[in-house]
């Protein structure tokens, strides 16, 4: 293990996020808020500590994957300690460990949060708590690895331990271009979102933040009726929006190249696609004929359940409606749509598309085995067969990721809430969304959990967004052990 | 993390197959920046590669159109292809030409096409066509020729050679500074780089030598004997050579030891490849038999003979002859190795001269990459990786505007670690001092630990 390497790369993120803290102080200097000082000390603090840290560059370069996830979780770990500290400092959040929990929701993009009034945050609160989301959106080290050029193939172990999805496709042969790339097509939907937002009458701070929610797919809002309270107009540029964050970014790669045809023959889009518009065909039939949404115009029905659909399949978690008070049927599909998450490659969680229509084919290629044994038929997936060790390990990641979910629905128990509420509090957090059902529903927080489960829930937040194996990976003993801090006392 | 001097502008290069050769590519020109994509069919090397090195890989036929637009030949600059077959990779280059367009490098081995290799690169457009069993061949007999010599690199057409090899017990040169060493010699020679146990330098006028370095040293080619002559080594060209194995590579190098006037003996384990041979070599003497066989190596007077090389497909094999030959012969001994794992450990065996051949190809091609990366100021003409990678030398042919022209060499604020080891005018080879200078025209060998130098411009600190 290459400590002294991991530390620099922590080093460079804490300065990184430094950067990020500014314009937190430019908004309390507008709004004439007495907290600017904290997040200015707090920027100032990382960044300090960030230099000296980094100050001695590690002579030893070699970088292996295992480096590369434990340097990806720690940097996570070390980012959200200390994006909490101005939230506390400022007063928004007292108790240190709910500041803790609400940035780790804002930088995993999951959006859960312990206030009962958003609306009392201090706008510096407020827009920190959303920039969160945009940069856990597309990854911080992802950023690290645009702007900073680094040698030998530790590129590809961050990448390959930030980005979501099965495997890590480059859309260029360098990783530090790819890098570039995803995020200047980041920063350009951002921007068109936000300009759209003002075209609707939006004010600028909420413009800003709802497209920083949208964008990273994470969804804190900054009033307490989510989206509510907005302009239908509104509702659907960020229905829209939030289904495009979650498409994978490749596809917008191979628009910007111009290479149409292959873009919208991706397999995984398509499928997406058919989701999306499947349950919301379905939420909305239901909605209707079951007479719930009394008083609604179809239209309104089906811009209220375009809206959830999208939000809790890209797993961004607005909310427009309570829709914990949707008949059973609805609930339910909401419930299966956290589990489905979006794209691989896009800004949100959950398994991801890819992952179960890999699964899915998987599971039909089986009972057709039985059929017919001796039937040979590759899996193909975006028209290229599927290796069997790709199957195997999608299949293990999902047996790791029920594995998790369920220890830690186990462990929510103990605070004896009822076994809907714990099971959509873990389904949220650990697919990233947010809100979930009952007692977290759109209309309630997490603030009524214990210690313990907003720890396990946090970890959950991170093992989500980092693809479960980074983080357990910090637990695992071997890997601190056997080259580990020892490595001194190896010979040369 | 190293801060890489980042080119502005990494050239798009496709290489296709990742064998050998491939992977060694992949590994250096990576390292030089560019972006780089792999195709080959088999996905495991893809990915071990792909993982390791910061470079794009597909899996797919890279003769096929649709594959090689997936890697983007569209906008490529390069594309090498060194796959297994040579029909495979002429297929590749000529597709490669239709659809970008590309410069193009193919590696081709088989013998039947030697002949006609530069038809074949002009008819389909090749920019370079690379032979790395030929390149093995010929500097093998290039050093059968000079069997004092560990390592022979040549520069300026054949008009240069940097020369490698350990100073005798009982040298001359033993305890003399590299200054008062030039007093002995009789003709102008240069000391490039300098190994002493693992410590490696460029020496400056005041480096004391000793019995037992390996040294490097620049010697126009016609004053090779009268440097060894002066030195007090006597070296004359080897009569008779055994040659184990009788692949590609060792068919090759018969035909140029034979047309060098040089005895040749082949063994070779397979009865129908020993009539092959024989109908290609009618004057060399084929023996069926298996080389590692001590009382048939015996017999065909492994002790008589001047020169031995084992070149059979299997490192371990080669090497074990190559030892076996050292206990019982005093005769010149090339070993040549595929695989570049345990190179520390076989660094330290005495194997004699030690050839690898997918360095030579790797070199010859990122010479060609750097020279046409870069069409301003000067070009790359060749360039050698020497003593592990650790030392470069390259050749830069100098153009009009270079900023070092006209100015002594003593005036140069150049780089540490690097020797101007010499300059070629039209010919002419000047082993420089402080008052030469650099002329539009020129050809500068340039001897260095740093690496990556794309322009004569690089050597200025």
């Amino acid at each position: 293990m290459n400590i002294a390497l991991i530390f620099y790369i922590i080093g460079r993120v804490l300065q990184i996020e430094a950067l990020f803290l500014l314009p937190s102080v430019v908004t309390a200097l507008c709004y004439g808020e007495w907290q600017w000082w904290v997040y200015l000390a707090t920027a100032g603090s990382a960044a300090l500590l960030g230099q000296l840290v980094c100050i001695r560059k590690p002579r030893n370069m070699s970088f292996f994957m295992r480096d590369g996830f434990a340097a990806v979780a720690l940097s996570w770990v070390v980012m959200s300690a200390v994006g909490a500290i101005p939230l506390v400092l400022g007063g928004d959040i007292p108790s240190y460990t709910d500041a803790l929990f609400e940035t780790i929701s804002g930088f995993t993009t999951t959006g859960a949060s312990i206030l009962p009034d958003v609306e009392a945050l201090s706008h510096a609160g407020l827009f920190w708590r959303s920039l969160t989301h945009w940069i856990g959106g597309m990854g911080v080290l992802v950023f690290l690895l645009a702007i900073l050029p680094m040698a030998g193939g530790s590129h590809m172990q961050l990448m390959r331990a930030e980005s979501p999805g099965p495997s890590v496709g480059k859309l260029v042969p360098k990783v530090r271009s790819t890098a570039k790339i995803l995020y200047l097509i980041y920063l350009a939907m951002t921007a068109v979102e936000i300009i759209l937002l003002l075209c609707g009458g939006m004010s600028l701070f909420e413009s800003l933040t709802v497209s920083f929610g949208t964008a990273g797919t994470g969804g804190f809002a900054v009033k307490n009726s989510s989206i509510g309270s907005y302009s239908p107009y509104l509702q659907w540029v960020i229905t829209i929006f939030m289904a495009m964050f979650g498409v994978n970014f490749s596809v917008y790669f191979l628009i910007l190249m111009k290479k149409f045809r292959q873009a919208f023959f991706c397999e995984e889009l398509r499928w997406y696609g058919l989701i999306l518009l499947g349950a919301t065909g379905l939420v909305a039939w239901n909605l209707y004929r079951t007479g719930s949404a009394v008083g609604m115009s179809f239209a309104e029905i089906l811009r209220h359940s375009a809206f959830q659909v999208s939000s809790i399949m890209t797993t961004t978690g607005f909310a427009t409606i309570d829709f914990d008070l949707w008949p059973k049927l609805s609930r339910c599909v909401m419930v299966i749509l956290m589990f489905i998450g979006a794209c691989a490659g896009s800004t949100g969680g959950g398994i991801k598309v890819s992952r179960i229509v890999i699964l899915f084919k998987a599971g039909l290629n089986e009972v057709r085995s039985y059929v017919h044994p001796r039937s040979v038929r590759t899996l193909k997936f975006e028209g290229k067969p599927i290796r069997d060790e790709m199957t195997r390990s999608i299949a293990v990641y999902f047996f790791v990721f029920i594995l998790i979910f369920t220890a830690s629905v186990l462990i929510l128990c103990r605070d004896g809430k009822d076994l809907v509420t714990n099971f959509t509090a873990v389904a949220a957090t650990i697919n990233n969304i947010g809100p979930g059902l009952a007692a977290v529903g759109p209309t309630q927080n997490y603030n009524s959990y214990g210690l313990l489960s907003k720890y396990v829930l946090m970890f959950d937040m991170l093992a989500g967004r980092l693809e479960l194996y980074p983080m357990l990976l910090l637990f695992y003993p071997a890997m601190w052990r056997e080259q580990g801090f020892c490595s001194k006392r190896t010979p040369q | 993390m190293k801060r890489i001097k980042q080119k502005p502008d990494g050239m798009k290069i496709i290489i296709v197959g990742c064998g050998k050769v491939g992977a060694t590519l992949t590994e250096q020109l990576s390292r030089e920046g560019h972006d780089i994509t792999l195709v080959d069919m088999d996905a495991a090397p893809v990915e071990i590669l792909s993982n390791t090195y910061d470079v794009m890989g597909i899996v797919g036929n890279g003769a096929s159109y649709s594959v090689q637009r997936e890697a983007g030949v569209d906008n490529a600059d390069l594309m090498i292809a060194v796959t297994g077959s040579d029909e495979l990779n002429l297929l590749c280059c000529t597709v490669a030409r239709k659809v970008g367009n590309c410069a193009t490098i193919a590696r081709v081995r088989n013998p039947d096409y030697t002949e006609e290799l530069s038809y074949l690169r002009e008819q389909l457009g090749l920019s370079m066509i690379v032979n790395p069993d030929m390149e093995a061949a010929t500097e093998m007999a290039r050093i059968l020729r000079l069997p004092t010599a560990l390592e022979i690199n040549s520069f300026a057409k054949g008009g240069a050679e940097l020369i490698k090899f350990r100073i005798p017990q009982g040298n001359r040169l033993h305890e003399k500074s590299v200054a008062d060493a030039a007093q002995i010699l009789s003709c102008g020679a240069l000391f490039c780089a300098v190994e002493r146990g693992h410590a490696l330098s460029i020496p400056g006028g005041n480096f004391v030598l000793r019995e037992g370095d390996l040294v490097s040293v620049l010697v126009s080619a016609k004053d090779i004997r009268s440097f060894f002559g002066s030195i007090g080594v006597e070296t004359h060209q080897v009569s008779s050579a055994m040659i184990i194995g009788g692949g590609r590579t060792s068919y090759y190098l018969a035909r140029q030891l034979l047309d060098m006037g040089i005895r040749v003996k082949i063994i070779e384990r397979d009865r129908r490849r020993c009539e092959e041979l024989s109908t290609l070599l009618p004057k060399a003497s084929i023996l069926h038999g298996d080389g590692t066989d001590e009382q048939l190596l015996k017999e065909e007077g492994l002790a008589r003979t001047e020169s031995f090389v084992p070149i059979t497909g299997l490192d371990e094999e080669n090497i074990l002859m190559t030892l076996y030959a050292r206990r019982i012969s005093e005769c010149k001994v090339i070993t040549k190795l595929n695989r570049m794992s345990f190179r520390d450990v076989v660094a330290q065996l005495d194997l004699g001269s030690v050839i690898y051949p997918r360095y030579i190809t790797a070199e010859a091609i990122i010479a060609y990459v750097r020279a046409r990366q870069n069409s301003i100021g000067s070009n790359i003409e060749t360039l050698y990786h020497l003593f592990d990678n650790r030392v470069e030398a390259a050749e830069f042919c100098v153009e009009e505007n270079a900023p070092v022209i006209g100015i002594p060499l003593s005036k140069l604020s150049l780089k540490k670690n690097l020797l101007i080891a010499c300059i070629n005018r039209g010919g002419q080879i000047i082993i420089p001092r402080g008052h030469n200078h650099i002329e539009a025209g020129d050809t500068v060998i340039v001897v260095t630990t740093h690496t990556g130098f794309h322009d004569i411009g690089d050597i200025l600190r």
